[in-house]
Formats: C-alpha cells, structure tokens, sequence
C-alpha cells in the first residue's frame, strides 16, 4: 500500500522549515539600494567593443567604458572632452594630438594612462570584427608620454573625432584584458582570447560596472565605486529582456519595469492616460531599408538594377509611415533625414506602380516573378518587422512580384546578412557615428555594398571616384555637394530600397528623469535619476 | 518477487529502449538534414574549411554509417551533444542551465494537475450520471480542446494585466536579485539561500504557468481515474465494504481509491512528454527559462544541435519516469509481488 | 495521442457498437452540439469565399487595429486585415492539415502495425520495439527538430506530425489485425492455400478498417492542436497566411488588441471541444466500462 507519511514527522519537518525561515528573515536585511529596470528587446552580439555591433551592448558600454571624446547628453551637435581633456589637430588634418586627463581611474583602481588607450586602439584595430572598418583611415596611434596620444591618419577623414565617440573606440584597461587574453598584436584577430571576458565583466573606467550577463534573460550593471567623474543616481541597473512591445507595456503597467525602449506608436495614448506613466517621443536616424543582393546567385531577378528601380516604385511609403505612426518619415535616400548633408523629405520617391510594372516588363518579367524575402521576427524601437515585411509582401504582389517570407531568429540572421549570402531582405541601420560619411558604407568596396553583393570590381569608376572624394572631403560646402551626388546616385541605382525612417518611443515612469534617447549611444543610464 | 530483482528487472528493460532512443535520434540527424554541416554549422563557419574538417572528425561523417553511430554513441556518453548554432555554448551546458526551470514547472504542474484530475475523477465516478457527473466531464473536456498558447493569454490578461492578481512572466520579479545558484530550482535556492520573500515570490511566479499547464494534463487524469474509479466501484470487495457498513466516505477514499490508482499513475508517466510539448508552449509565453522556451528558440532559429539535444534529454527523462513509474506499481499492484 | 484504449474487439460486436451509436446521439446532447459545430466550421471554412466580406490577405493601412465594429466584426489586425474573414479562411489550413496527418499518419501506421500483427513472433516484437521509441519524444519537440532541419512551411509541418503520429496507429492496427487473426475465415482462407499477402490485406485488413476509421477520427481534434501549436511556434505556414495559430501568435505582439488572438485562439478551441464531444459519446459506446 502507499506509503502513508506520518503526520507527526510531517510536523516536524514543517516547524523546521518555518524555524529556519523566520531566521533568514532577520537575516536578510533588505538594502534601500536605488535599482533602475529598463525593458528591452536585447539584441546581443558580443559585448567585446572592439567586436559588438548591437544595441544592447551599445548602451552598456556606454556607461562601462569612456571614450576619448563625446558628445553632450542630449545631443550629437558638438564634441565634448572625455578622457581626453584637449586635443590639437596638424595643419594638414593628417596628425591628432590628444591630451588626457591625468585623474581618470579604472574600476579596480588602476590609472588610465595614454598606453591603455593605444593598446585599446589597436586592439580594436587588429581584431578585424565587425565594427573595424571604422579604423581604415588610422595609420598609427603612438604614447609619447602617460597623458599625450599622437593619432596619425594615413588620408584625410573629416569623420574621425565622430568615429572616436562611437564604442568600439571604448578605452580598455588593457593590465585586465591581457590577463584575460587579450592582446593587441598585429594577428589579435586570430590570437585575441578576451571576448568572452566582456559578458561576464568590464575592464573600464565608466560609471558602472557589468556585474553580470544572463543571455535572454537580463544584464546587470553596478556603480563603479571608484568613478572619477559625478557618481550616476542608480546604484543597480538592470536591462531586463522583454521581446514583445505588449509585454513591455504591462510590465510598465506593472511597476515591474521603470523605461521602456519597445513602445509602439499604436500603444502611446493608452500609456499617456495611465496614471503615473508617460511617453517620450523623438524622431530618430534609424533608417528601414531593403536589400537586394546584387549577386544573381543569391538575388536572382533582384540582382538587376532595373528591377531594383521597380522596387522602389512599387512601395507604398504612405502605408509605411501610417504604421510607424507621428514622426516617421520618408528618406529620400540611403542617408537618413536630419543628418549633414542629407535631403529631406521633398524629395522623398513616391509610389507609381504603372512605372514599376513597365520596369519589371524592361527587365524581361512582364508577368513578374516569385522570390523569398528574409526578415528577423523582431521588434525594433516599437517596429514590429514582421509587419513591415508582410506589408512589402502585399506592396510588391501589386507589381506582380510573388514572396515567400523567411523569418528567422535576429542573431542567425545577421550573421546570414554579414556573410553576404541573403538574397532579398529587411534590414534597418542606426549610425555608428553621426556623420552622414557612416553612410557610404552602403557603396560599392565598402561593408554594406559587399553584403549586398555590390562589388567594387562590378561598379562604375566615377562611382568610386565620387566616394573616395567624399570620404575625404573635410570643406563642409564641398561635402554638402558631393554627398547630394551620392544620393542623386542611390535614387537612380543601387540594390537598397530605404522606404522609412522611424520615430522613437521611450515609455517611462513619470518618476524618471533624464535624456531618454541619444542619437549616437542610444540610452545613457547615468543621466537617469529617480524623482523622490 | 522481491524488490531489487524487480528495479534490476525493469532497468535491464530500460537499456534498449535507452539505445534505441539514441538509434532513432541518429536517424533523424542523418536523414533528415539536406547537409549536415550546413545544419550543425554557424553560418559563418561553413566557409572555413578548418572549422568543417574538424566538425566532420569530431562525428566521423567521413565514415560508414555504424561507425559514425558509434561515433555518436561515444561523443554522447562524454557528455558531448554538438555545439549550438545560436548560443556557441556546448548544447549539454545550455541543457544544465535551463532544465531546472523546467523541473520545477514541470513538478508543480504534475501536481496542479493531479489535484484537479483525480478530484474530478472521483467526483463524477461516484456521481456517475447525476448533473456534477455531467458538468465535471463537460469541464475537463473543454479543457484539454482549450490550445494551451490561448489559455495561457488568456490567464495572463485576465489574472495578470488586467486584474493583476498574479505574478507576471517570468521566474521572479525583475527587482529581485536571484539567489546563489546551487541546484538551479529557485523554490530550493532560496531556502538554501534563507530567503523566504524569495521563495514566495517564486511561487508567485509559478502559480498561472502551472495552473495553465495543470489543466491542460489534468483532462486526462480525470477520465482515468473516473473509469478506473467506475470499474472498482462496482468490484466485489468494494462491495463487501460496504456491506459490513463502512462509511461511504472510507469505501471510497481506502478501499475504492487507492485500487483506482494504478491505472491513474500509469497516465501520469504517459502524460509526461505530453506535459512537456505543453511546456514549449506555455514558456515560451510566459517567458519561462526553460528547456521548452530553449527548444522554441532553437527551432526557430534552425538550431539543428540544440533542438536534437533536447528530443533526445527529454526522451531519456521520458524512460526515466516510466521507470519510476513501473517502480511505483510495484507498491501499488499486489500482483506483481507475486508474479 | 489516440485517445482510446480498444484491442480485442471483434467486427461482428463492432457493427452492434456503432448501431448504438445512433441511440447515444439522440441521448447525448454534447455529441449533437459537438457535430453542429463541426458541421458549422466545416461549412464556414469550405464557403469562406462567399461568406467572408473581405479576403484573407487584403491589407488596409487606414484601418489597422481596430476594435471589433460593424464593418469589421471581429476587428482588424496590424495590417488592417479583417479578423473575421482570416478566420473563415484560416480554418481551411487547420482542417486539412489535421486530416492530412491523419489520413497519411493511419496508413502508414496501419501499414507497418498490419504486417507487425499478422506476422508475429520476433518479427513483431521487433518493429512493435521500434514503434514505441518514437512515442519517447514528445510529440511537439520532434516535430520541431523535424521542421527546423526542413525548413518551416505547411507540407513540413504535416510531414513532422505525421512521423510522430503514426506510431500509435501502428499499435491499433497490430491490435485489430491480432484478434482478427483468429476469426474462421482466416483459417478457411488458409486452408484454401490463399498467400500471406491476400489473406493479410482481403480478408483480414477490410475487417480491420471501420474501427480503425472511427478512431482516427476521433483523433482530428488531437492532429488539429497539434498543428495549431506548430504554426504558433512559427513552424507551420508563412506569416501573411491566414491559419489559426500562426494568427493567434502574431496576437501576442498586439497583445491589447485582444481580438486579434482571441477569436482565432476561440476557433480553435470550438472545433476542437466540438470533435472531442462527439469522440467522448463515441468512448462511450466503444468502452464498456464507461456505459452507464
């Protein structure tokens, strides 16, 4: 028969377990620690800076680590010492000399000094990761004393001091990452060992430290107690992961969350009313594009630059921006509205299926053709992709164009998009750095073009001749005309669709204050405080 | 028969089973796949010719076929499931760090659903064909018609966002910082820990997953236990019991149920895999930590290593309930003890 | 999976079983609300095109989200689609799909659990072994290791059930074919020197297939969950296809539009409660036990 369980024993056991708790709860002395939660879709990569290319780890090490120099918290409008407290640049713009500050402390205490930051230069430099091709133009980078850092450029980049804003120039406390195996040798792509060591810790001297990383579920970070600048408010920050923007309202609701990075346009009103919480709105440079692979082994008839063109005829752009919601807009090209340089809207390509529909015949598919469009299922800044995506789906059928979607995981997915092997498919991009120069990255010769099979070899030499002028180019009037030429271009030709540049929503307790949204790091979470 | 040649007999039984189980994973990993490299690769490794001789020597894919079984056989006993695609990690580390979560969830809903189903089994055999028999049997079919993904949002908005009685998704509150992982159970943790809010926040957490699960398995113990309960009802020494005027009260519960149960146990082990294609569901919803919400993203992201790891772990806890299962009988049956 | 535990039945008592059948129904009404609203989703989703007011994928930017109105009676979704008539047609999708599994599932099965049977000894116990090693998976998770190798779409997902169906219609058919075996006219076709082959699938299968028939059917309603779970998970039909689960998943971004998940969540449910309905009045005329 069952095993009968003594009631008396049961007791026992049960006064035992109450005993032991009643003693921990004496014990367990709840701290009055300041803890912020801040709701997201994490999208991780690496958390190695010389390595990371993704938003999650963009806003950590924004606080783990310093740069250089920066920009002021709310805005990308000018440049801000750092670490460097002054700089001078050469005549011949060929020559930076920056002066650091001689106060700056990691957070195990050691001193910053010029060395870590050429070891952190060209650790990132040699690594050849994703972000790397941000050093192209850096010939060399030299200590000439503790607090002096000579930058020599081997050709002229008016985009350089943006660039050096961006995190994957974060400067490393390079006594840890060695131990941890690093190096910055001119074979660290291959013999470089400390990527691991970023999601599990920071080497930094930021005003927080990562405590810990749990994929998918949530990163910690807390203060650094031996920052040398203004101590932030919080001393516990957490990114918890919230994939669904539905999800991230309740949780807001809740009181389990206190921002919000995944609001969606259609959710603002109900936040608004609720009692206590509201919504921080804000245009922003993200820029939702198609790309379609120039290689006919990967892009089939997409690989045709007048199929392209039909494409672009054939979005709708008003559906686009009604989804998105107040203060989404067209982009005119592949540089996004509001950036130097860029066109606004009056220029904006507007639909005409009719012209799509002779394009396609020109092509040689009058009756059109089917293909796959691959997308992540992902939510971006409140942008439901896989919306975006079906809406392409029905846009495109009216032109004759048949799609079978792929969705996938955003992780496998990007490194499909990197490897250059994706045919047709939705993407977005968010500057590295403000400079509309981030933006010729989406030409031939550069990592945009080849990822979407647009090879230097296959392109007009005129094209790369006006490139390479406007990457060089540092007279503002002349980058103004070469980068209205690179446009012109784009409209007419290219294998990308850009067809909507989002708005933000931050949705946040009414308790919180700070600069929700920065154009180049995203969120600072040491600009936030909590309203007592 | 005596106890430990019993538990000897029924592990030797479990050993082909355990092989076979590994032969019929091997098959799907060989058969299915249109390459195996491309589907046990990241896509970036593909083109690195370094990277795939050494894939196809760590499985012996340059072999005959029982050699690369064999191959397979012994990785496995190492511990060694493949890589995964998504996380990088080895899938048997990944497995390590989200079976608990599943253990745990999986317990309480076994239980939440023991309750219910046994209790309206009892309640309608003994009422059979009055109205509660009626209404017991209407409830628990709707039940288990009821996709376990909508009854999952539905207790969510009701319980959580709109009325919020209960704890949101999740294992704890976001707030809360985990206890040292020790076994990884958090309900374990944090007594380990000496945290009581802890350990009642977790309970919290557990109480709409297990609930929504619980009623998804508890259709089928109910009209187990209400079948089984019909057939001892009517049996000769019920009726005996009854006649020497024992309470109704005590033929039922002594004599009636604990007869009934056999068949009731047999459900649960059968209801375990069950239980567990459930918890893909109900995790991946109610953001649970799991193997299931694992097995979800690992699916979704062509995870190949990853999600045949976890056929076969489950497989394997599979046989080991039904071992536990046989044990039990062995208690409750008196005539295997005298097989 | 198959819900009823039914081995030693012999034809001749089956024919009485199912003339009760009738007298359940008149007696039964959750049997004759189960098959109203079979019949009513069959014929909805059959006639989709002339009941539905709008098309499956027709987009409608300017009325995206809306609550359930007049014009759209169960809302509209992120693309302004019209919920009720993705509904409509979504049950095309889920309805063939469970019967596809199975349709495909009950042959193969009944195929390998014929011969099993009728073969016996060590031949039997070998692929009977071999069956019960795919009951070990659970149903949902090798259906997704299935479909993540192949790729997700529809004929993916029914192919995935399908392998993990049909082991259990093995074990049925062995059952039948096993007690059939012992009926005279299987020794009279014997004696008459009939082959292996026309005595398995003349005299003893055709005996074999009536239970069978009803059992499975019983069984849509399983097949039917099941596939609505893999298109849930992503596993099943592309996102612009109107189909029950994959619509109930896109609800769950847009989870304060609550119609969005709710009715298709509700479609399935309905058809499904009306199958097992209808199967529990049938358990009852196959499992004495349970007669009242």
């Amino acid at each position: 028969m069952l095993v009968r369980l003594n009631s008396r024993r049961i007791m026992t056991l049960l006064m035992v377990l109450l005993t032991t708790m009643a003693l921990s709860l004496t014990a367990a002395h709840a701290q009055d620690e300041k803890v912020l939660v801040v709701g997201s879709a994490e999208f991780v990569d690496s958390f190695d800076p010389a390595r990371s290319y993704s938003p999650t780890p963009m806003m950590s090490l924004q606080v783990t680590y310093d740069t250089l120099v920066t920009f002021p918290a709310d805005s990308a409008d000018k440049f801000e010492p750092r670490i460097a407290k002054s700089w001078d640049v050469s005549e011949d713009t060929l020559t930076y000399t920056f002066h650091l500050r001689d106060d700056v402390k990691f957070s195990d205490g050691t001193p910053l000094t010029a060395d870590d930051v050429v070891f952190s230069i060209n650790r990132f430099k040699n690594i050849k990761g994703n972000p790397s091709f941000l050093t192209t133009t850096i010939d060399s980078v030299t200590a000439t004393d503790p607090t002096t850092v000579v930058l020599k450029l081997n050709v002229t980049d008016p985009a350089i001091l943006a660039k050096l804003v961006a995190w994957p120039f974060s400067i490393l406390n390079s006594k840890v990452v060695k131990e941890q195996g690093g190096t910055d040798a001119a074979d660290a792509d291959k013999t470089d060992k400390a990527e691991g060591f970023f999601s599990t810790g920071s080497a930094g001297s930021g005003p927080y430290i990562l405590e810990s990383y749990e994929k998918e579920s949530q990163l910690v970070l807390v203060r650094n107690p031996n920052y040398w600048g203004t101590a932030p408010y919080f001393d516990r920050v957490i990114f918890q992961n919230i994939p669904e923007a539905a999800a991230q309202k309740v949780a807001l609701e809740a009181g389990d969350i206190d921002v919000a990075l995944g609001v969606t346009p259609d959710q603002v009103d109900a936040i608004n009313k609720t009692d206590g919480l509201s919504v921080y709105t804000t245009g922003a440079f993200t820029l939702y594009y198609l790309t379609m692979n120039r290689q006919k082994e990967f892009g089939g008839p997409l690989s045709d630059p007048k199929v392209e063109l039909a494409v672009r005829y054939a979005l709708d752009y008003d559906g686009f921006r009604k989804i998105a919601g107040p203060g989404a807009v067209t982009p005119a090209a592949m540089l996004p509205v509001g950036m130097f340089g860029a066109y606004g809207t009056d220029k904006a390509p507007k639909r005409d299926v009719e012209k799509a529909k002779a394009l396609l015949a020109e092509a040689g598919y009058p009756d059109g053709f089917e293909t796959t469009l691959d997308y992540p299922t992902y939510t971006q800044e409140g942008l439901n992709i896989e919306t975006l995506a079906q809406k392409v789906v029905s846009d495109l059928a009216e032109v004759g164009i048949t799609i079978k979607l792929v969705p996938g995981d955003i992780g496998t997915f990007i490194e499909k998009v990197r490897a250059g092997t994706v045919g047709f498919s939705v993407l977005w991009w968010q500057p590295d750095y403000i400079d509309p120069d981030n933006y010729l990255y989406f030409l031939p010769g550069r990592n945009g073009g080849t990822r979407a099979g647009w090879l230097e070899a296959d392109a007009e030499p005129s094209l790369l001749e006006l490139r390479d002028k406007a990457l060089a180019e540092v007279n503002p009037d002349e980058r103004l005309k070469l980068f209205a030429q690179v446009q012109d271009y784009w409209q007419a030709n290219g294998p990308y669709a850009p067809y909507l540049q989002g708005s933000i929503q931050v949705g946040h307790n009414n308790n919180i204050q700070g600069v929700f949204r920065h154009p180049q790091w995203l969120l600072d979470v040491a600009t936030l405080s909590r309203v007592e | 028969m005596p106890l430990h040649l019993y538990i000897v007999r029924r592990f030797l039984f479990a050993i082909p089973l355990v092989i076979g189980i590994t032969l019929v994973a091997f098959i799907i990993a060989n058969a299915v796949p249109s390459d195996p490299v491309s589907a046990n690769l990241p896509e970036k490794s593909q083109n690195d010719p370094e990277i795939v001789a050494a894939f196809r020597r760590e499985w012996g894919l340059d072999k005959s076929l029982p050699e690369q079984y064999f191959t397979y056989l012994g990785n496995m006993l190492q511990g060694n499931l493949g890589r995964s695609i998504k996380t990088k990690r080895p899938v048997i580390q990944d497995i390590q760090q989200f079976l608990p979560a599943t253990i745990e969830l999986a317990t309480a809903s076994i239980i939440t659903g023991l309750i219910l189903g046994v209790g309206m089994g009892i309640v309608s055999a003994v009422w059979r064909g009055k109205l509660v028999d009626y209404v017991t049997r209407t409830i628990a079919l709707i039940g288990v018609s009821f996709p376990v993904f909508v009854l999952a949002l539905l207790a969510l908005s009701i319980f959580h966002a709109q009325l919020g009685l209960a704890a949101g998704p999740g294992r704890l509150d976001v707030r809360i910082t985990k206890p040292a992982v020790v076994t990884g159970l958090l309900l374990v943790d944090s007594i380990l820990a000496g945290r009581a809010d802890i350990l009642g926040n977790a309970i919290a957490h557990l109480v709409l997953p297990s609930l929504v699960l619980g009623v998804y398995t508890s259709g089928l113990i109910s009209r187990i236990t209400r079948s089984s309960m019909l057939e001892v009802l009517g049996a000769e020494y019920v009726r005996t019991a009854r006649s020497k005027g024992l309470s109704e009260r005590v033929v039922v519960m002594r004599h009636a149920f604990s007869n009934a149960l056999i068949p009731v146990v047999t459900v649960i082990g059968l209801s375990f895999g069950n239980l567990l294609s459930g918890a893909v569901l109900t995790e991946t919803i109610f953001s649970w930590p799991g193997i299931g919400r694992y097995a979800f993203q690992a699916s979704t992201s062509q995870d190949f290593p990853a999600i045949m790891g976890i056929s076969m772990l489950i497989a394997f806890i599979y046989v080991g309930v039904n071992f536990i299962v046989d044990i039990l009988y062995f208690f409750l049956d008196p005539r295997i003890r005298l097989a | 999976m198959t819900s009823s535990t039914f081995s030693s039945t012999r034809a001749s008592v089956w024919r009485e079983r199912v003339g009760q059948a009738g007298f359940i129904l008149r007696h039964n009404p959750l049997v004759l609300i189960g098959l109203v609203i079979t019949i009513i989703w069959v014929l909805a989703s059959l006639f989709a095109s002339q009941i539905a007011p709008y098309g499956p994928t027709v987009q409608d930017i300017d009325h995206r989200l809306e609550a359930p109105s007049q014009q759209h009676p169960w809302g509209t979704d992120e693309l302004g689609r019209d919920i009720f008539s993705r509904v409509l047609y979504g049950g095309r999708i889920t309805i063939i799909a469970g019967i596809a599994v199975i349709v495909f599932g009950s042959l193969l099965g009944s195929f390998v659990g014929a011969i099993s049977g009728y073969l016996g000894g060590n031949w039997d116990e070998l692929m009977m072994r071999f069956t019960e090693l795919f009951l070990a998976f659970p149903t949902i998770i090798l259906a997704m290791a299935i479909t993540a190798a192949l790729g997700p779409d529809i004929r993916n997902a029914v192919l995935a059930l399908v392998i993990v169906w049909w082991p259990s219609y093995a074990r049925l058919m062995r059952g039948l074919v096993l007690s059939a075996k012992t009926n005279q006219y299987v020794d009279a076709a014997q004696s008459l020197g009939a082959s292996g082959r026309y005595i398995l699938f003349q005299t003893i299968v055709p005996n074999c297939l009536s239970p069978m028939l009803v059992l499975t059917t019983l069984d849509i309603g399983n097949a039917i969950l099941t596939f609505a779970g893999l298109s849930f998970l992503g596993l099943g039909p592309e996102p612009t296809t109107a189909e029950w689960g994959r619509m109930v998943a896109v609800g769950i971004d847009f989870f304060d539009q609550w119609w969005m998940w709710l009715f298709p969540g509700l479609a399935i449910a309905s058809l499904v409660m009306a199958l097992n309905f209808i199967g529990d009045g049938l358990r009852d005329v196959l499992d004495p036990r349970t007669r009242k």
